[in-house]
């Protein structure tokens, strides 16, 4: 919009002031009058413009009609100012510039020729301008152009304007702001239409690009690349509004609430009539008195009445109210807060002891012939005999179904071991007793099998060279042979254990001593040979055994179990017990387990794949442990305890790496009786059924199915 | 419900009575029914004396009142209740005791004659007196076990001597030593044609051997072991076995015939396993959960009874294919079942030994409790034996560690 000058409106949301007028010019322009405008034109129409949101400035019919009028009421003040300044047609050239910068000069700047407008000659002083004003009747219409300097007077009309301005009218007399609105699109359908503009063809022809798209759904859902919309879930979805909530918030505190306590319900004593024996006598009532109010067990004396209406007010009424008071107000309000742990879930989910039959239950028979406490027993390989030394200085063989003494045989002291030779073509026993052990060939069994051990043992042939062994061997002969005696091996100390190897040609001693060296040997009957294992005293040797498979050498000292590898003669493992002194030890058939027990009432199981830590320990003795043993066949151990019982578990061994043995207590058997605070001795199972046999300090021997 | 209509009847020819329902009290016990009886029988014929008697409810001896009992067996009261009785079978007392001078490991008992084997390695042949009428000595080792080959000419014993016994010079000889076996022999049948007997070993092995006496040596000794060959003399003619049965994973503790073509045997491996004694063929095995001690079979019921190393005495049928079926369990017993033994001559009684020193006669009528416990011994019994007399009288004999041997005779 212009008369050769560029005049633009520009609305914008983003101002505070949401209506601005710019106006630029390239012509010498009173800026100052219309800027005056501007100002007053902003304040005017701040009230209409402020605090409406730009989605209604934008969008409603209404204010475009009112941008319209505000344009047009605009179009009309740029048509009066640029008449204004056409009729004087002095134009200063400097444009809009400030103009003190001609403060100093004589005059004030250029007109359209370039000529100097000079500066009107200013020589009033205030005396002259108050004279002015006070005389002059238009001096209050005379304002002075800053651009030429001279005084110009105001016209009615502009006065009028001006006026109009100020009252915030629209400066032209004949712009009516309140037409009356025309309603373009009402709501009533009009006959005629408003254009009279023919149906685009696309209104009435089905769109190619909806059909398009329309196509590539239906392909995609043929694809199944879009899935249609799942049915929504017609069940409402609850949930537990207080499920997290805080048990001390107010609310949560509502729920602890802990109700007051229970006043006592009145007794019989406090009747106004009481049974006579609720009364107190004459030296109960003087009793009571000198009793202090705190130790008296009643803080009332029961008194008798003739009726109710005899019952004096009660007056200790306020003070009972008080004590009630008090007793609420000293009530402990907070619950203590226990962890509720079912009992039952801390122990561990084991297998039922039924479902792991067969294990010995029973005592079945008692082998009585000893008359002194039995200190180790053995079973023959074929389970059909067992063998028991004991401190009565004999060494007895039964008969395992029958409890029958088949044989006794008198040795030269106390038996402190015995050993059947597990080979099952080799009838042979060893037998420790004082500084000796004893091979003795029993004579049971198969008569073959026992003259094949007489002439083995009878066809060794002396080496020539004689070597400078630590043991003396000895055939027996007269007396001893026919009892059985075959071998006589003297050691230099008293032989607590006797173990043979697997094979049946080996047999190891253990000799215990603190100082020495020598306390295992390892002994080959074929050859006659004594070895001594071990160069270095590691401590005192409890047990030792042999690895039912491997070339491995168990040894048992107070506190380790170090394992041996005999071929390359090196320590192979270490195994820390954990207790204090251990007692006994045994390998399982599968040699990868070793159970021990010590006297401090305590079973280890070692897992020797797993840690040369204990795997579990059992603690079900209540005294010392004196023996171990594994079933060769069925998964089961057995300890045997000073407390006189003897405790059978089950302990399976997996041949999957990945699970742990399962260890379950099964049975308590007990049937002998606690003799010098000594219980059961040994205990060992038989080969080939589920039972186990037990020799105790009472001097028998039982066999439990 | 206070009365019970009842019909009672008999197989005995003897006491039968009228075939007319009796109204009966139903709280009556044994006893009263039994007066029933009696008075129903004085009332037919005037001589009868009194006779106990027992009573059979569907199969099942009468040991409560009838009320009870019919309510246990879920009988209808209604309709009218079907009673067998029979004479009651009276307690067995001891009648004999025989001592021995070591224990008694087995008994046979003959018509005439009671074959023990002891553990003094001895074989002692008894009159039914008690008399000690033979000792037969010549084993090296403990008797296991003892069979008449022949009633009252041939016996063997548990180490496999079988010796030649003259009733009427009192002379024994030893004809055979059966060598073979690589364990103790435990066990000895003779077949029922006595022409062969099977034994059983700790070697797991089952062994026929020939019983025709020979005079010739199956086995020529080699010449080079002189000190076996003077043994042999002393305990006859070596004899090799027949056949070898194999099967077994444990040791046999009891073998018996069942007829002569078939052989069944006990193990520790807890099975019972039936054999064709002609192929040497396992025909069926059945397993139970324990080691068997002694099996004994009845041709009168066709059931074998085994007692094994719990208090179970359990009944089986042999001709049962599908594997192990116990038909019964007995349960009285505290200690492990040593021995059992059927009556040759009553279908439905056997007699059970066990380590608890307690001898019980069962009826498999009333499996829930014996008929009696014979408590004479001291100590543990290892083996029973019924005899049978030409009158059928029967003689239950005992034995037991304590040195005894006990005659029972439960009636004459």
């Amino acid at each position: 919009i212009g008369y050769g000058r560029g005049v633009f409106i520009e609305i914008t949301h983003r101002c505070r002031t949401r209506f601005k007028v710019a106006l630029a010019t390239s012509e010498n322009f009173q800026l100052s009058a219309v800027t005056s405008v501007c100002a007053r034109l902003s304040q005017t129409k701040k009230s209409l413009f402020s605090d409406q949101s730009s989605a209604w400035f934008i969008s409603s019919p209404s204010c475009v009609m009112f941008l319209w009028r505000t344009v047009k009421w605009a179009v009309s003040l740029l048509v009066f100012i640029t008449f204004s300044v056409r009729s004087q047609d002095i134009r200063n050239t400097v444009g809009n510039i400030p103009m003190e910068w001609y403060k100093d000069y004589p005059h004030i700047g250029y007109d359209l020729d370039g000529k100097k407008i000079f500066k009107p000659i200013r020589n009033k002083d205030e005396l002259d301008e108050f004279l002015d004003k006070m005389e002059n009747p238009d001096y209050w219409r005379t304002v002075q152009d800053k651009m030429t300097g001279a005084d110009i007077r105001l016209s009615d009309e502009q006065v009028d304007l001006v006026h109009r301005l100020q009252q915030g009218k629209f400066g032209d007399v004949n712009f009516n702001e309140y037409e009356p609105a025309i309603d373009f699109f009402s709501n009533e359908v009009m006959i005629h239409p408003v254009t009279n503009r023919p149906q685009d063809k696309r209104s009435f022809i089905p769109s190619l690009i909806e059909k398009e798209k329309v196509g590539k759904l239906v392909h995609a859902i043929k694809m199944g690349w879009i899935k249609p919309r799942r049915p929504k879930e017609t069940t409402p979805q609850y949930y537990d509004l207080w499920a997290k909530e805080d048990p001390n918030s107010i609310l949560g505190r509502h729920k602890m609430h802990v109700p007051a306590p229970k006043m006592k319900l009145p007794g019989h004593q406090e009747s106004y009539n009481p049974p006579p024996e609720y009364l107190l006598s004459e030296e109960e009532r003087l009793a009571w008195e000198q009793q202090d109010p705190e130790d008296r067990k009643l803080s009332f004396l029961p008194q008798k009445f003739a009726c109710l209406r005899a019952v004096p007010a009660y007056s200790r009424f306020i003070h009972e109210r008080f004590e009630r008071c008090l007793d609420l107000y000293l009530c402990p309000r907070q619950r203590k807060m226990r962890v509720n742990v079912n009992p039952e879930d801390l122990i561990p989910k084991l297998p039922k002891p039924k479902d792991l039959q067969p294990f010995p239950t029973t005592q079945s028979l008692v082998y009585r012939g000893h008359s002194s406490l039995v200190r180790s027993i053995s079973v023959s390989p074929s389970g059909q005999w067992l063998v028991s030394g004991s401190d009565d200085c004999t060494v007895r063989f039964w008969e395992v179904s029958t409890a029958r003494c088949l044989k006794t045989v008198e040795v030269g002291g106390a038996v402190k071991g015995v050993a059947w030779n597990p080979n099952p073509s080799i009838c042979l026993v060893a037998v420790s007793y004082d500084d000796t052990v004893v091979l003795l060939n029993p004579g049971l069994g198969d008569r073959l099998v026992c003259t094949a051990t007489d002439q083995l043992i009878s066809s060794y042939e002396e080496p020539e060279e004689v070597m400078d062994q630590s043991v003396q061997w000895a055939v027996a002969e007269g007396e001893g042979h026919e009892q059985g005696h075959r071998l006589i091996l003297k050691h230099p100390k008293a032989v607590r254990q006797v173990t043979w190897h697997g094979k049946g040609d080996y047999l190891a001693c253990v000799m215990p001593d603190n100082g020495s060296s020598l306390q295992v040997v390892i002994h080959q009957v074929s050859k006659r040979r004594t070895q001594n294992p071990f160069r270095k005293n590691k401590g005192l040797v409890q047990c030792v055994s042999f690895h039912p498979i491997r070339p491995y050498f168990f040894v048992a000292t107070q506190r380790y179990v170090r394992v041996y590898n005999l071929i390359k003669q090196e320590l192979t493992k270490k195994l820390m017990a954990n207790c204090k002194w251990i007692s006994s030890m045994a390998i399982h058939p599968g040699g990868d387990n070793v159970i021990c027990g010590s006297y401090d009432c305590r079973l280890a199981w070692f897992d020797l794949d797993l840690s040369t830590k204990p795997y579990k320990v059992l603690r079900h003795h209540k005294k010392a442990l004196r023996s171990v043993a594994y079933h060769r066949h069925y998964p089961l151990f057995a300890s045997g305890s000073d407390d006189g019982s003897v405790i059978v578990c089950h302990g399976m061994v997996y041949n999957d790496l990945l699970q742990n043995p399962l260890i379950v207590p099964v049975k308590v058997l007990k049937g002998h009786t606690i003799t010098h605070d000594l219980g059961v001795l040994d205990v060992t199972f038989h080969p080939t059924q589920p039972w186990v046999f037990s020799s105790g300090a009472d001097g028998t021997v039982r066999l439990f199915t | 419900m206070s009365q019970v209509q009842a019909r009672f009847f008999t197989e005995n020819k003897k006491y039968l009575i009228d075939d007319v329902p009796f109204s009966i009290p139903a709280a009556s016990e044994v006893a009263d029914l039994s007066g029933v009886i009696n008075k129903l029988l004085e009332a037919k014929n005037d001589g009868h004396k009194h006779v106990e008697f027992d009573f059979l409810v569907r199969g099942q001896f009468l040991r409560t009142s009838l009320a009870s009992h019919m309510e246990k067996e879920n009988i209808s009261t209604e309709e009218v209740v079907e009673i067998e009785y029979v004479e009651k079978f009276t307690a067995p007392q001891p009648e004999e005791c025989i001592m021995h001078d070591d224990w008694i490991s087995s008994v046979e008992a003959d018509s005439e004659w009671i074959l023990t084997g002891s553990y003094d390695k001895t074989a002692r042949i008894w009159s039914m007196e008690g008399k000690a009428v033979m000792t037969v000595a010549g084993h090296t080792d403990v008797v296991k076990d003892v069979a008449w080959m022949k009633r009252g000419e041939n016996l063997q014993t548990g180490s496999l001597v079988v010796n030649d016994w003259n009733s009427e010079r009192n002379k024994v000889e030893a004809r055979h030593c059966c060598r073979g076996h690589a364990g103790s022999v435990d066990t000895v049948a003779v077949d029922p044609t006595r022409t062969k007997f099977c034994s059983g070993s700790w070697d797991k092995m089952l062994k026929i051997w020939s019983a025709v006496p020979t005079v010739e040596e199956d086995e020529i000794e080699e010449p080079n072991r002189p000190r076996k060959k003077q043994k042999t003399e002393q305990m006859g003619l070596t004899r090799t076995p027949l056949m070898t049965f194999s099967g077994h994973n444990e040791a046999v503790s009891s073998v018996l015939w069942v007829d002569a073509e078939e052989l069944c045997s006990a193990s520790w491996d807890h099975t019972i396993r039936l054999w064709d004694a002609e192929t040497g063929e396992q025909k069926s095995t059945l397993t139970g959960s324990k080691v068997f001690n002694s099996i004994s079979y009845s041709p009168l019921c066709r059931r074998l009874a085994s007692g094994s190393t719990d208090r179970h005495v359990r009944l089986w049928d042999p001709r049962s294919k599908d594997g192990s079926l116990v038909l019964l369990s007995l349960t009285s017993h505290n200690g492990w079942v040593t021995a059992v033994r059927w009556s040759p001559s009553h279908e439905h009684q056997l007699v059970s030994g066990s380590l608890d020193n307690v001898v019980k006669l069962w009826d498999t009528r009333s499996c829930k409790a014996p008929l009696y416990d014979l408590a004479a011994h001291e100590d543990k019994v290892l083996c029973v034996d019924w005899t049978e007399n030409g009158k059928a009288i029967f003689v239950i004999i005992l034995t037991c560690l304590d040195l005894k041997l006990n005659y029972h005779y439960p009636y004459v």
